[in-house]
């Protein structure tokens, strides 16, 4: 009973850590690539002229940037509430007007915070959201291998008294193992 | 390893168990303003009425301003409160301001018509003005003390219990410091 139920937590605890190492990842994995641009908004200017065609697309990265704050989840480029697209028309007239897209950025932080962004700019306390997933990932992985080492060596193959990893499984329990392991 | 795994698990879940507590007691749709303590954007909008309202012109008053629409059902239960602070106050000392958000003027004029309120009600078509107030949503409340800056932003209706001390500690900075609200009036 004692070897199953060992054999069981140690599947458990790599799951454990699997889980965690996804869940210190969610923040990061929160901050989503802008999608693609989509064709120029409707606050465009003529699409013949190339400078025009620039600025509205410029526009449209720069919104796709931008969080929605309707609709939270999604960017003002591809929200529809009357709100973002205020926003969006905004954003236009700014960079048309000479401002450059850091400009117009900071504008909007200056107005609802850096929630309104997106993807958390790569400075001061952000860092962590963004450093913080590879830590995991790294002394999960690290943790993972170390384990994964001990249990083969003491595996079915090479499993001796000398052992470093106590299974902790009886002389019959240990039994039923091999036979399970042959049987398949 | 095992023994290690004993206490690594409970302690990587502290962080993540602190994080879901911390959410469940925080509003998630409330979000910190960065005006506060800043000075409010200015703004030169058009009244219902027809004539113009410029926010620098109130320097040396506290200024309430509502952002309300008539299709906002909290805006309906905070009317009667603005009601009580528009009666209540000299507006020497403070005023109320509403501003129209995403609404018609048909049908602003209409629930005004319905539940009263006559102080100053401004439209803002083009939203300018509630982007620069990074307003998400109505009601949204500023309390703007006398010499400019926003002493405090409310997301949701407002109680009297909210605006009372507020504005009466704003109408006691203005008394108190009036020739300072002109002078940062002037500078602005």
């Amino acid at each position: 009973m004692n070897g199953r139920t060992g054999v069981a937590a140690r599947a458990a605890a790599a799951l454990g850590l699997v889980l965690f190492a996804a869940l210190a990842g969610a923040p990061a994995g929160a901050a989503q690539e802008p999608i693609g641009t989509r064709p120029a908004p409707s606050t465009g200017t003529a699409l013949t002229d190339p400078e025009a065609e620039r600025l509205d697309a410029e526009a449209a990265e720069l919104s796709a940037q931008l969080r929605c704050p309707v609709c939270r989840n999604q960017s003002i480029l591809e929200s529809n509430a009357e709100l973002s697209r205020e926003m969006q028309a905004l954003v236009h007239e700014r960079l048309a007007a000479g401002d450059s897209p850091e400009e117009v950025k900071s504008y909007f932080v200056s107005r609802y915070g850096e929630w309104i962004l997106l993807e958390p700019s790569r400075r001061g306390i952000n860092l962590l959201v963004w450093g913080l997933p590879f830590v995991a990932l790294l002394v999960g992985g690290a943790i993972a291998i170390r384990l994964l080492r001990r249990w083969s060596t003491s595996g079915p193959g090479n499993h001796d008294a000398s052992s470093p990893v106590d299974t902790g499984l009886s002389a019959e329990n240990e039994m039923w193992l091999q036979e399970a392991l042959r049987d398949g | 390893m095992r023994k290690h795994l004993t206490w690594i698990l409970p302690l990587a879940a502290v962080p993540v168990l602190w994080l879901l507590l911390h959410g469940m007691g925080t509003d998630k749709f409330t979000l910190p303003s960065p005006l506060e303590g800043a000075a409010a954007p200015d703004f030169r909008l058009e009244t219902m009425d027809g004539d113009t309202v410029d926010l620098a012109d109130l320097r040396g008053k506290a200024v309430v301003l509502n952002f309300w629409a008539s299709w906002c059902i909290p805006c309906r239960q905070e009317h009667d409160v603005l009601k009580l602070a528009d009666r209540t106050y000299d507006p020497e000392d403070a005023v109320v301001l509403g501003v129209v958000y995403q609404d018609t003027e048909q049908n602003a004029r209409r629930f005004l018509a319905q539940l009263g309120g006559d102080w100053t009600h401004l439209l803002d078509p083009t939203q300018r003005t509630a982007i620069d107030f990074g307003v998400y949503g109505v009601p949204e409340t500023f309390f703007i003390g006398p010499d400019g800056q926003v002493a405090h932003k409310k997301v949701g209706p407002v109680t009297w219990d909210l605006v009372r001390p507020t504005v009466d500690s704003l109408v006691a900075a203005a008394r108190g410091d009036g020739a300072d609200g002109a002078t940062a009036g002037g500078a602005r």
